[in-house]
């Protein structure tokens, strides 16, 4: 899409216009969540909670279940939250099997999904996060 | 039967290359579309805060208001409506309403008023209105939208009396309200503000100087990929992972290079298309300035509760409510714009 110089010198005219529309092409999907505990002081580091999401998974779909490729991107131990990306294939399971989760390690708990889209870019700019004094 | 787990609701992503040198680019026009936007996002490579070249033009963003339990019969005051709406341009939006769950209101520059409301406050407020497109087996929201510059609806007319009437006395709704105007400002919206509790506030600015960032090839790059960088680079996510990772494998698009300093920069609040439009044009100044071949990232997001999206489109949360679009300007002139919307809302155009 680079202009050409013609050989006087003189800007060419600029490249065309070009429109492509995708419909359901997007191979992943990414997901916002929280994990929320009963005993709230209880730490859960990055390597433990893509264990308890493994077997989440393996809990509600089998081996096959917990086969699917879930990627841990971001975790903040402090609140449990975290960007986790799935392939849109793989979507409806690891959601299902997210939510269906009652317990860690003998103690209730829950998973609040917050946010899911198949574009990452949009888990950064969700305006229920504008908060004005 | 069992159902097909791997189905997923629809994705609509448009992507379009094009040149700020073509007469033909509408570019404008698309940054006009998407009327309430809550964040904007820019990436500039070799670039650092202390030399920030936008930090004159985010400060020239417009100032936005918020009313507290604002009356929305109010926004037909016939002072209002001669001194804002017809002069200029209004955006408001209710505010910490959530489209899927609450009664949602919006005001638009091209002075539509649309009203998104459960079915209880539809029917008691016995106004004409649509069943919304995001139902889901049952009518339970409908939409109810009224063009304040039509002629009927002028200060005194049939319809205009009609809709005062419905929601002074069947339907008090009063809700937090975010406004803004252009090109008046506070001057134009001060009788308005100066009957109820108000706030104004300025558009929160903040920076993020990164170092040793891996990036891919911006103008081979396919557009999923790219987005996934860019959302990576927003969120803070390292794509500097082996395959064999067990926490995750999301890596830099190859080819990949690695800039030695990038400055990430977003500003949040109701920020109105103009001002995004300025800031395109001052980016697009600063690129000719600069030595080497460069680049400049621009993501907007819009407002997950807005009742409308690209234009007059109706917009939706369902599991996800993006309406955002990204635009990536190179030094020649080029540019490439992705334009990302939710399950049902309308194709960008």
């Amino acid at each position: 899409m680079e202009s050409k110089m013609k050989p006087d010198g003189e800007k060419a005219e600029p490249p065309g216009y070009q429109r492509v529309v995708l419909k359901n092409a997007s191979p992943h999907h990414y997901l916002k969540v929280r994990l929320l505990l009963e005993v709230e002081s209880t730490r859960v580091s990055a390597v433990e909670l893509k264990r308890f999401i493994v077997s989440c998974l393996r809990g509600l779909h089998g081996e096959v279940g917990a086969a699917l490729e879930v990627d841990v991107l971001k975790y903040d131990e402090e609140t449990l939250s975290a960007l986790l990306r799935v392939h849109s294939r793989g979507l409806v399971k690891l959601w299902s099997s997210l939510t269906l989760q009652g317990s860690y390690q003998n103690q209730a708990c829950a998973f609040r999904v917050l946010q899911v889209s198949p574009f990452l870019l949009a888990l950064t700019g969700n305006s229920r996060d504008l908060h004005l004094d | 039967m069992c159902a097909d787990l791997s189905r997923t609701a629809r994705t609509l992503l448009v992507c379009e290359r094009s040149s700020f040198l073509d007469e033909k680019n509408r570019i404008s026009s698309q940054v006009e579309q998407l009327r309430f936007n809550y964040k904007v996002s820019v990436l500039l490579p070799a670039c650092s805060s202390s030399s920030s070249p936008l930090d004159s033009i985010l400060n020239r963003f417009s100032s936005f208001y918020l009313i507290k339990k604002l009356p929305i019969y109010d926004l037909l005051d016939k002072d209002f409506l001669h001194n804002a709406v017809y002069q200029g341009s209004v955006y408001g939006l209710s505010f910490r309403t959530r489209i899927d769950e609450d009664n949602c209101v919006a005001l638009m520059p091209n002075g539509r008023l649309v009203l998104s409301l459960d079915k209880d406050t539809f029917e008691m407020l016995g106004f004409e209105g649509r069943p919304s497109r995001f139902n889901n087996k049952t009518c339970s929201r409908f939409v109810v939208p009224v063009d304040l510059t039509d002629s009927s609806m002028a200060p005194g007319g049939r319809g205009y009396l009609r809709l005062l009437k419905v929601l002074r006395s069947h339907l008090n709704l009063q809700m937090d309200f975010l406004i803004s105007h252009h090109p008046g400002g506070r001057a134009t919206l001060q009788p308005l503000l100066s009957r109820y509790v108000w706030s104004e506030h300025r558009p929160e600015v903040s920076h993020r100087s990164l170092s040793n960032l891996v990036c891919p090839d911006l103008q081979s790059c396919d557009p999923l990929s790219l987005l996934e960088w860019l959302g990576a680079v927003d969120a803070d996510v390292s794509c500097e992972n082996l395959s064999s990772s067990f926490l995750s494998t999301l890596t830099c698009p190859e080819p990949k290079t690695t800039l030695s300093q990038a400055l990430s920069v977003s500003i949040c609040g109701l920020l109105l298309p103009q001002d995004v439009q300025q800031l395109v044009e001052q980016l697009r100044c600063y690129l000719q300035q600069t030595q080497k071949e460069s680049w400049a990232s621009v993501t907007v997001h819009g407002f997950t509760d807005s009742p409308v999206s690209w234009g007059d489109h109706e917009h939706g949360v369902l599991t996800r409510g993006e309406n955002f679009y990204n635009l990536l300007m190179f030094q020649d002139h080029t540019y490439r714009l992705h334009l990302a919307t939710g399950a049902h809302d309308a194709c960008p155009l």
